[in-house]
């Protein structure tokens, strides 16, 4: 299972509002986009397969540091007020690293996540990071066949884009102005749409 | 282009980047005595380990306190001062050979190991998880049975193994086939101390998977876990009772015994795997 990584070549451009008006969305169409969405491109009710993330952790490939962990506490009995809260808790993620962050080379990000009980054929994950207006790199990993009621772990390695030292002080100065939105596909249809923003100052 | 040994270069690389430091900070005497070393080792190739000698030692030294104090760290090392004809050319060799070391270690990082695709099966129970775990310096204090498949990169010397464990419940093992597309190699673990019964069950699924057709003509590593077990049976007894011999004849595989608690030889077993892997590389690069 290889990470395709890279700026897409010969991909067709596409824009937020191009997408929301379709009712498909497919994995080229958000390799088309240019600039990190202003809104979800979809609503937790597109998560039929009831896919859940459950752990998070990113760790140093080099020295083996964790440096950031994070695991779902589990869902108790919920209400109606309580289930919106919950469906709507891991879609954003804030992270704020320091400086030395950005000098790292390659990092490993586990995810754990949950299915629902009906197998998954195909599980396709594009995240895009972003600098402003500008795409610093687009990750493309395929999951693939998922078992039914399965909890599946999988770390893959970022390798970190060439950063010259203009971007990062201005990613430093700048925090949150980095973001990356996460989308993930069942048989090539989105069904969950995830963001994260980050900060490199090492302060809140 | 003659390299000499990479930790020659290395050498010169930190001597070079206190130098800048020391020419910044106008420490001129210690700047004196760091080219003087620079030049000593530039002049000792790995042909002529030695000391120089002591006329020779003495003269860069009344040479090198007579630089004046604002000079740089460039011209300390002007070897037609020191050296004359053919050891000042090998000087000034040996200086280029550096700077371009220099050059080619600045531009990025280590040539990037080769990564193979690898699946990991057996029964549940058998240690799969935790001996991935370990070889990845993973705590293995709250490991629990794998009930779906776990990805993992798991570093080695000379690769990097993607690995895809699957867990070994009855109900996870039904699908094992459907995550062998695209495998180019296989990791058999077994619980050396298990029943009768559960030994059976295992001799099953490696022989079915000897002969799955995604998965005949790859490389298997086959680990006999739970040595450290006194019940466990030992790595002939397993050859054995697994008909390795007549199943597995014509295809390549490693039957190694293991546990958690050696593993220095968990990664020697799965050195000699990588070792097969590589050899299927440059086999299906020919053809």
């Amino acid at each position: 299972m290889k990470v395709k990584q890279g700026c897409d070549a010969g991909v067709p451009y596409t824009t937020e509002e191009d997408l929301l008006n379709s009712p498909e969305i497919t994995p080229e169409d958000v390799l088309g986009l240019q600039k990190i969405t202003d809104n979800y491109l979809c609503g937790p009710e597109q998560n039929v397969h009831k896919i859940d993330f459950t752990r998070f952790k990113i760790r140093d490939m080099e020295t083996g540091t964790v440096l950031f962990e994070i695991t779902k506490p589990p869902t108790s009995e919920t209400g109606e007020d309580r289930m919106d809260f919950e469906q709507n808790a891991g879609r954003f993620v804030r992270y704020q690293f320091t400086p030395a962050f950005l000098r790292l080379r390659q990092v490993g990000a586990t995810v754990e996540f949950t299915v629902g009980d009906s197998p998954i054929n195909n599980f396709r994950m594009i995240e895009r990071h972003y600098f402003r207006g500008q795409l610093l790199k687009s990750f493309d990993f395929e999951f693939g066949f998922c078992i039914p009621s399965s909890k599946n772990t999988c770390e893959h390695i970022y390798e970190f884009p060439p950063l010259s030292e203009d971007i990062m002080r201005e990613m430093i100065l700048h925090p949150y102005e980095t973001q990356s939105d996460s989308f993930y596909f069942v048989d090539n249809k989105l069904v969950m749409h995830n963001k994260a923003d980050y900060s490199y100052n090492g302060g809140p | 282009m003659y390299w000499k040994p990479k930790a020659f270069y290395q050498d010169l690389f930190y001597l070079h980047n206190r130098a800048w430091d020391l020419q910044r900070r106008k420490r001129s005497t210690e700047l004196t005595l760091l080219a003087s070393r620079f030049i000593q080792i530039l002049f000792l190739t790995s042909e002529r380990r030695g000391v120089l000698s002591q006329s020779r030692e003495k003269k860069s030294r009344l040479w090198m306190h007579s630089i004046n104090g604002s000079v740089s760290f460039h011209s300390r090392l002007d070897s037609g001062i020191l050296f004359s004809g053919e050891n000042s050319k090998k000087l000034s060799r040996n200086y280029m050979d550096y700077l371009c070391f220099r050059t080619l270690c600045c531009k990025g990082p280590p040539p990037p190991r080769p990564e193979y695709d690898v699946v990991c099966i057996g029964l549940t129970g058998s240690g799969k998880t935790s001996l991935l775990s370990r070889l990845c310096s993973e705590a293995t204090d709250n490991i629990v049975p794998t009930t779906g498949f776990s990805i993992k990169a798991v570093p080695f010397q000379n690769a990097i193994l993607n690995v895809k464990e699957l867990g070994g419940a009855d109900s996870i093992k039904k699908y094992w086939s459907r995550y062998y597309q695209g495998s180019q190699g296989v990791v058999f673990v077994l619980d050396s101390a298990s029943s009768e019964e559960d030994l059976e069950v295992a001799r099953t699924e490696l022989h079915s998977a000897l002969q799955h057709p995604q998965l005949c003509t790859l490389p298997f590593l086959i680990l006999a876990n739970h040595q450290d077990k006194p019940a466990a049976r030992s790595v002939q007894e397993i050859k054995k009772y697994f008909e390795l011999e007549p199943l597995a004849r014509g295809k390549s595989w490693i039957l190694e015994g293991s546990t958690v608690d050696n593993m220095t030889a968990v990664k020697e077993s799965f050195a000699q795997l990588i070792h097969l892997l590589e050899e299927k590389d440059q086999e299906t690069g020919r053809i």
